[in-house]
């Protein structure tokens, strides 16, 4: 038998028919070679090819994470009572006491305890942990070479850095540092410019102790030397504000506009009383002002500094900087905008009376300004491009300077230890620090704190910390070696020898000016008697040029002769020296400085003669 | 009619094929000037956008296309291609492209389903 079985599907169901076929080759390009096409092109030869031998390097930085300190206490109370016994109650605690004491275990452990207690006693008592060995051993720190290194560095928090502007030490010992940070370009700060200042502990620069919330910048901040919980602070805007750092980051009261400064207080100082709340302010509106913390609703005392005497506010100089020595409390003196440095006494009877005397300071502003701690007739004031020394009977000039530098000086003071050390700090970043003592010409020590400027500098009333504060906001706290910090043998004596030597040199020098200034005068008003006899005036003008013309002249080749003797001389004195040794370099320079600045007096003099002929004759 | 306008579709029509292949050319070369670097990217966004205009026709086809760049420097270029398919549906288009620095050859291969 057979099955048969059949599938049908229809065709179309097979989709489309298969109906495939060769197509022939078919050419779709033909592009025939075309040498001509060639030509366009230029055969590189040598071609420029780079190997490199070295090893391939990448620059990959790392950073550690910087490892942040905190400062945390605990605070240990009595405990160790059974829970029923309340150790507050005096009671409860007797009568569990009693109980004890009647246990005979009580006085076991007592007896025991006794033995190993006497033990111990004993033994601490036998030898003094604390002893001081080499008590009575000087220790001899002059051979070692002066320097200073840096403790730690304290950086404005803030995104947007501001100048440290002023520094301020706790007046109990180095443990903190106010420092006032505001930005001085004007209209240079915008409006999200933080406005604070702060308190730092010195161990730790990575968060400030404590904020103070001023409502404007703080140019100047000053600890309280009586009450170290006060500070004192000048505001950009003029105001003066007092903090308490016990009620919190705001001021306590602040002096209203009004009555205030109409620029930025530069200065405010604590003065010496009483109450320790008086203190004094000076501002660029060429006002000091005087205050009582205690009522800042206006001023006690108002001065105008105007040099005429006249106290006109319009005439008046600006004040950059301020000094007050404690140990003359009537007395203070301005340094001012102009570059003159008025000395006043606050005691005095008119306002006209309290401007003393007037000192002509220096080119540009007066940074800062500071009697010498131990010897307060004589102090130091720094601007434009020197530091300088005067004695306060010397007003023409000052007794001392330096060079002038480079760079501006910032800010100066003196070391309180050291009556010859200073310090000085300039644009370029350094801070100089000088002993006169041991060099004139040059600083002991000069140190790159940083690369940006520096702006001010203080001290630490034991001599040994510096802080110094820069552009940037960036304040460096460098250590003294103990050279810069230690009163030497002789020193306050020779210190007193340098400044009456050179205050004797400046006053021989003001005489003879005087005395030449006198003659000169003299000889005009007998040339004008002479005119009015019926000389011709123009005859004698001319001649006056003539000679004052031929004077000139001839100073300028007796100074050059004078010169050329001097440098054969000391070439001749070089080749005999050979082993004579140093001589002492003080000497060499004052010589000098004196030689050079008599022909230039005498210059000065016949160029005042002259002017005052011509007035005579306008007249 | 059907039969008439379903043959009209499935029809490979080498004008249109060419026309597309031309704009994509010129859109993705234009007047540029032969580059080495860019080569690369022109030869794949010839054929890239060559491909996208195709589809949008909707015809039932299965495309191949091939583009070839070339310097013009002077060498000559000659291709060929043979089939076997269903010469009445499928349907192959080349076109040869010109500037003044090299040649642009693309080819369209379609096969109806």
């Amino acid at each position: 038998m057979e099955i048969v079985y059949v599938y049908t599907k229809k065709r179309a169901e097979f989709g489309r028919q298969c109906n495939f076929s060769d197509r022939p080759a078919e050419l779709h390009v033909d592009i025939t070679p075309d040498p001509s096409l060639l030509e366009n092109f230029i055969e590189r030869n040598p071609v420029d090819s780079k190997i490199q031998c070295a090893q391939e390097m990448s620059e990959h930085e790392v950073n550690t994470e910087r490892f942040e300190t905190e400062n945390r206490g605990i605070n240990h109370t009595e405990g160790g009572w059974p829970k029923d016994v309340n150790a507050q109650e005096i009671e409860q605690v007797m009568r569990f006491r009693k109980k004890v004491e009647k246990d005979e275990m009580y006085i076991n452990t007592i007896q025991q305890l006794g033995g190993v207690m006497e033990h111990c006693i004993r033994q601490n008592n036998a030898i003094d942990i604390y002893e001081e060995y080499f008590d009575d051993v000087e220790v001899d720190s002059t051979d070692e070479p002066p320097s200073a290194k840096t403790i730690n560095v304290f950086r404005d928090p803030n995104e947007i850095k501001r100048t440290a502007t002023h520094i301020s030490w706790f007046p109990d010992g180095p443990r903190k540092l106010a420092i006032a940070y505001c930005n001085l370009e004007f209209q240079g700060s915008s409006a999200d410019t933080s406005m604070d200042s702060y308190i730092w502990d010195v161990e730790n620069p990575n968060k400030p102790e404590m904020v103070l919330k001023p409502v404007s910048p703080l140019v100047c901040l000053e600890y309280n030397p009586k009450d170290a919980h006060v500070l004192l602070g000048g505001c950009y805007n003029g105001q003066i504000a007092f903090w308490d750092t016990r009620k919190g980051s705001q001021p306590v009261e602040m002096s209203p506009i009004e009555h205030s400064h109409r620029d930025p207080a530069y200065k405010a100082i604590w003065l010496q009383s009483k109450s320790g709340t008086d203190c004094f302010s000076a501002s660029t509106d060429g006002q000091v002002l005087w205050w009582d913390i205690r009522k800042m609703g206006e001023p006690n005392e108002i001065l105008v500094l105007d040099p005429t005497k006249k106290q006109d506010l319009t005439k008046a100089c600006g004040a950059m900087s301020l000094e007050y020595e404690p140990t003359i409390p009537t007395k203070f003196m301005v340094g001012c905008e102009q570059g003159s440095i008025m000395s006043c006494n606050r005691k005095a009877k008119t306002p006209a009376e309290k401007i003393v005397a007037l000192y002509p300071g220096h080119h540009g502003p007066v940074y800062a300004l500071q009697r010498n701690p131990f010897f307060p007739k004589n102090f130091l004031s720094v601007g434009d491009w020197t530091a300088r020394i005067w004695s306060e009977d010397i007003r023409e000039s000052s007794i001392m300077w330096t060079k002038y530098h480079m760079a501006y000086l910032t800010d100066g003071c003196w070391s309180p230890v050291r009556p010859a050390v200073f310090y000085t700090t300039k644009m370029d970043g350094t801070l100089d620090i000088w002993d006169f003592i041991f060099k004139q010409n040059d600083p002991t020590l000069s140190l790159q704190v940083c690369d940006e400027a520096l702006h001010s500098i203080r001290v630490q009333d034991q001599g040994r910390l510096i802080a110094t504060g820069s552009q940037s906001g960036t304040t460096t706290l460098l250590e003294l070696s103990d050279g810069l910090c230690t009163l030497q043998r002789n020193e306050k004596a020779l210190v007193t020898a340098m400044f009456e030597r050179e205050t004797r040199r400046e006053k021989i020098l003001e005489s003879r000016h005087r005395e030449m200034k006198l003659k000169e005068r003299n000889k005009s008003s007998q040339g004008d008697k002479d005119d009015d006899e019926g000389e011709d005036n123009f005859e004698e003008d001319e001649n006056l040029v003539d000679k004052a013309e031929k004077d000139f002249w001839h100073v300028i080749e007796t100074e050059k002769k004078a010169r050329e003797r001097k440098e054969a001389s000391r070439q001749d004195t070089e080749a005999d020296k050979g082993d004579t040794g140093k001589q002492s370099p003080i000497q060499e320079d004052e010589e000098e400085e004196e030689e050079e600045k008599e022909p230039e007096k005498k210059e000065e003099e016949e160029e005042i003669a002259q002017e005052e002929e011509i007035k005579e004759d306008d007249n | 009619m059907d039969d008439f306008q379903s043959a009209e579709e499935a029809a490979f029509v080498v004008d249109e094929v060419s026309n597309i292949i031309k704009e994509s050319i010129e859109s993705a070369i234009g007047g540029n000037a032969y580059q080495h670097n860019k080569v690369n990217q022109w030869t794949s966004n010839v054929v890239e956008q060559c491909l996208n205009q195709l589809t949008k026709l909707g015809k039932p086809f299965k495309y191949i296309v091939t583009c070839v760049i070339m310097q013009k420097n002077g060498a000559g270029l000659h291709t060929a291609s043979s089939c076997f398919w269903d010469n009445t549906t499928d349907g192959s288009c080349t076109v040869r492209w010109e500037n003044k620095t090299m040649y642009c050859i693309v080819s369209v291969f379609g096969l109806s389903i």
